[in-house]
C-alpha cells in the first residue's frame, strides 16, 4: 500500500522548491546579519580578542569566559529539547508529538553547530582548535565534554539520526521530478519502502534514539561540569550544576521548539498538522521541567546563603542583592511567570497557542540571562586572593559576532525548509502495521 | 631526583617590586602581564593598620587544576616539578586561567610585538635599537626544553595563547636561578631543588613556620612562604590594580 502511495506523483508539499518574495527577503535579512557577524569576526580575528570585552582575571580585573561562552552554553542546551522530543516520540512511541519530531531534529543539529562556532569565536587560536581538540583530546578535561564529544559524537549522532528519519519522505519526493530530485534521491540513497526495509530502518532508528538519550545527558552533564568540578572560585563548586545544565537545557529547547513549531505553523499554514494537541503536549513537559528548575533554584539559593563558606557567600551576595541581582531576578521573574502562564493553562485544561509562545519566549529569556549569571560572576567577583572585583562588558564586536551566529542559524533553518519538508509527509506511523 | 620549589621569605620582602620588573625583562611578557605580581596589602584601621607584601608568581601546583582542565595537554606538570605551558599548542580556550584560584595565567590578548613596553618603531627607539623588535628579545626563549622538547620558555611569544610563570625554565635548565631570585635585593626568594634537604630553599623553608596558598583546595602548590601570615578576607590592596592592555 505504502509503495503505491510513493508511486503517485505528488507536488513537493509544504513550499518545498518554491521561491516566495517573503522568503527571498527573509533570506537577505539574515544574510545581512550573516555578514555582520562575519566582518565583527574578521576584525576579532586580525586585532585578536583585545577588541572584546574579556580580559585576564586577578591583575587585569576581567572575566576571560564571556558572553561567547555563554551562549555556547545556551545553543548547546536548545539542541536537548530538539533531539530529546525526536528520541522520546520514537522510544516511548508518542504518537502526538511526531508531527515536531523533524523539527526537532533540525533544530538540535543546527543549535549543535552554532554552539562549535560560538566555541571557535571564543579561543585565540580557532584553526588549531579543530585540529588539537580532536587530535590531542583529553577526555580528563570538562572541555572535552564540550567540544570534542558533543560536536563530534552528538553532532554526529543527531545528523544520522535525522538522515534516517527523512529516507522515506525523501523517498516519496525523489518521485517529482524537478531542480531538487537529485538531492531526495541523495537523501533516499536507495530506500524504496519494501517491508523489510520499513523494517529494519524502524528498528535502527530506535536502537539509534535509545542510544542517544544516554548521550544527551552525559553532553549537558558534562557542560555543566565545566563549572560545577572548579573549587578555585566561588560560587561554581556544586553537585547540582550537572543536573540544573540538563534540566535548563531541556527549559529552552523547549521554549524554542515552541516558538519554531507556532512560526512554522503560520507560514506553512500547517494548523492541521501541528494541531493544539502537539501544543498541549509540548507545553506540560516545559512545565514540567521550568517547575524542576524553579526547585533548582530554590535549593541553590538556601545552600548559597544559609551557612555558606566564605567565598561562596560573597558571591551568593553579588548574585541575589548586588551587581548581577537585576540580570538573576529578570530571569527568575521570567521563569515563574512562565511557569504561572503555563499551570493556570494546565489547570483550566484550556491552552491557547499565544500564551504557550508568551511562555516560551520567556523561558528562553530567563535561561539567557541565568547563563550570564553562571558564567560571569565567579569570574569577577569570585577570586579567593584579595584581588580587586572584576568587571566585564561585552563589547560591539561580541554582539556582532553573536548576531552573525544567531542570523546564520535562522538562515540554515530557512534554506532547509525549501529543499526538504521540514514536517512529515509521509504519514509514517500509521502505516507501519498494515 | 630533583624537584624544583620556590620559598618566599615575607619577613624579608619589602615590596619593592624589583622581581616583577626582572621577570618582564627575562621573559618579554607583553603588556599587563603580570606573571610575578607582589600584592601591597593594609589591614586594620587608622591608626590601627599594618602593611605586609606578598609576591605571587605561578605556584606550580603538584595537583594543578589548569593541567587537569586542559582540553589538549598543552598545559603540564614536568618531572621537575614545573608547570609548563607547550605556546604550539595551546588553543587559547582559557580554560586554566578560569580554573586557577591564584589568577596567573594570562592570554595574549592582542599581537605580542604591538603590546610591548617600546615602540620599536618608534624613530628615538629605533636609533638606540638599531631597528631590532622587540629590542631585548632573547633567543633563549625560543628552544625547545626539558625531556619533551617542547617550546615552553617565555611569554609574547604568540597572539591568542595562554602563557604563565616558567620559574624560568631557560635559566634553571642552564644552571641558573629564576631572574626575580636574582634581582631580589633582599633575598626574600629562594628557589631551589625541595626534595635536597640540603639546598638553600629546604633550609629557609625549615627555619622558620611556613605556608602555602588556598592550601585548603589541595592544590599542593610548589610555591612556600615562611614568616608573615596568608592574607585574609580583611586584606585590601594599597592601590587597585587593573593592568591595562
Amino acid at each position: 500500500m505504502a509503495a503505491h502511495r510513493i508511486a503517485r506523483a505528488q507536488p513537493l508539499p509544504f513550499g518545498v522548491g518554491r521561491i516566495t518574495p517573503g522568503w527571498s527577503m527573509i533570506v537577505a535579512i539574515l544574510l545581512a546579519g550573516v555578514l555582520v557577524g562575519a566582518f565583527a569576526y574578521a576584525l576579532q580575528y586580525t586585532e585578536g580578542e583585545v577588541v572584546t570585552g574579556m580580559r585576564d582575571i586577578g591583575t587585569m580585573g576581567g572575566a576571560p569566559w564571556g558572553l561567547y561562552i555563554a551562549f555556547v552554553v545556551y545553543f548547546v542546551g536548545v539542541s536537548f529539547a530538539g533531539i530529546a522530543v525526536a528520541a522520546i516520540v520514537r522510544v516511548l512511541d508518542l504518537e502526538r508529538l511526531r508531527p515536531v519530531a523533524r523539527m526537532g531534529e533540525l533544530l538540535a543539529v543546527i543549535s549543535l553547530v552554532l554552539g562549535a562556532l560560538s566555541i571557535l569565536a571564543d579561543v585565540g587560536q580557532p584553526l588549531r582548535a579543530i585540529v588539537n581538540l580532536l587530535r590531542y583530546a583529553r577526555p580528563q578535561s570538562p572541555f572535552f565534554g564540550t567540544f570534542t564529544l558533543v560536536i563530534s559524537g552528538y553532532l554526529f549522532a543527531s545528523l544520522v539520526y535525522l538522515f534516517l528519519e527523512g529516507r522515506r519522505d525523501a523517498a516519496i519526493l525523489a518521485r517529482t521530478p524537478g531542480r531538487l530530485q537529485w538531492l531526495h534521491r541523495l537523501w533516499a540513497s536507495g530506500y524504496r519502502d519494501t517491508p523489510a526495509e520499513r523494517e529494519r530502518h524502524e528498528r535502527a532508528s530506535y536502537w539509534l534514539a535509545l542510544a542517544i538519550l544516554p548521550l544527551l545527558v552525559t553532553a549537558h552533564s558534562t557542560l555543566g561540569f565545566v563549572f560545577g568540578l572548579q573549587a578555585g572560585r566561588g560560587g561554581w563548586f556544586s553537585t547540582l550544576q550537572a543536573p540544573g545544565f540538563v534540566v535548563l537545557a531541556g527549559v529552552s529547547g523547549l521554549g524554542n521548539l515552541i516558538v519554531l513549531a507556532a512560526i512554522l505553523r503560520w507560514a506553512l499554514r500547517a494548523k492541521q498538522v501541528l494541531d493544539d494537541t502537539v501544543f498541549r503536549w509540548l507545553a506540560n513537559f516545559l512545565l514540567a521541567l521550568t517547575i524542576v528548575y524553579l526547585y533548582f533554584l530554590l535549593v541553590d539559593w538556601l545552600t548559597s546563603t544559609y551557612a555558606a563558606p566564605a567565598a561562596d557567600a560573597r558571591l551568593a551576595a553579588v548574585v541575589y542583592t548586588g551587581e548581577y541581582a537585576p540580570v538573576f531576578w529578570t530571569s527568575v521573574a521570567a521563569l515563574v511567570a512562565a511557569a504561572a502562564l503555563l499551570f493556570g493553562q494546565f489547570a483550566r485544561r484550556r491552552y491557547s497557542l499565544a500564551l504557550v509562545v508568551v511562555a516560551a519566549v520567556l523561558v528562553n529569556v530567563a535561561a539567557v540571562g541565568k547563563r550570564v549569571v553562571l558564567v560571569l560572576p565567579s569570574q569577577t567577583h569570585g577570586a579567593l586572593l584579595p584581588y580587586v572585583p572584576g568587571t566585564y562588558e561585552p563589547t560591539l564586536v561580541e554582539y556582532g559576532v553573536l548576531l552573525g551566529i544567531f542570523s546564520l542559524g535562522a538562515l540554515l533553518l530557512t534554506l532547509f525548509m525549501k529543499v526538504f519538508p521540514i514536517l512529515e509527509v509521509g504519514g509514517h506511523h500509521a502505516e507501519v502495521g498494515s | 631526583m630533583t624537584r624544583y620549589g620556590m620559598v618566599i621569605d615575607l619577613d624579608r620582602c619589602t615590596g619593592c617590586r624589583a622581581c616583577m620588573v626582572a621577570c618582564k625583562v627575562e621573559n618579554n611578557t607583553p603588556v599587563a602581564n603580570l606573571w610575578m605580581y607582589v600584592f601591597r596589602f593594609e589591614e586594620g584601621t587608622y591608626p590601627d593598620v599594618r602593611v605586609n607584601f606578598m609576591p605571587r608568581p605561578c605556584m606550580h601546583c603538584d595537583n594543578a587544576p589548569c593541567v587537569k582542565v586542559c582540553p589538549v595537554g598543552a598545559r603540564f606538570k614536568r618531572a621537575d616539578g614545573l608547570v609548563a605551558t607547550d605556546y604550539e599548542r595551546c588553543i587559547g580556550c582559557r580554560y586554566c586561567e578560569v580554573a586557577c584560584p591564584y589568577g596567573v595565567n594570562f592570554f595574549n590578548w592582542k599581537e605580542p610585538a604591538k603590546s610591548q613596553y617600546l615602540d620599536g618603531k618608534d624613530a628615538t627607539v629605533a636609533s638606540v635599537t638599531g631597528g631590532a623588535v622587540p629590542p631585548y628579545d632573547n633567543p633563549d626563549l625560543d628552544a625547545p626544553y626539558g625531556t619533551e622538547r617542547r617550546r615552553i620558555a617565555g611569554g609574547g611569544q604568540l597572539k591568542g595563547v595562554v602563557e604563565k610563570c616558567t620559574f624560568c625554565v631557560q635559566r634553571v635548565e642552564a644552571g641558573r636561578l629564576p631572574a626575580c631570585v636574582t634581582s631580589c635585593p633582599v633575598q626574600a626568594l629562594v628557589f631551589g631543588d625541595l626534595d635536597d634537604p640540603k639546598s638553600a630553599a629546604s633550609q629557609r623553608l625549615e627555619s622558620k613556620r611556613s605556608f602555602r596558598l588556598l592550601e585548603e583546595l589541595g592544590t599542593r602548590p610548589r610555591v612556600h612562604y615562611v614568616g608573615g601570615r596568608p592574607p585574609t578576607a580583611e586584606s585590601r590592596q594599597i592601590e587597585a590594580v587593573r593592568a591595562k592592555v
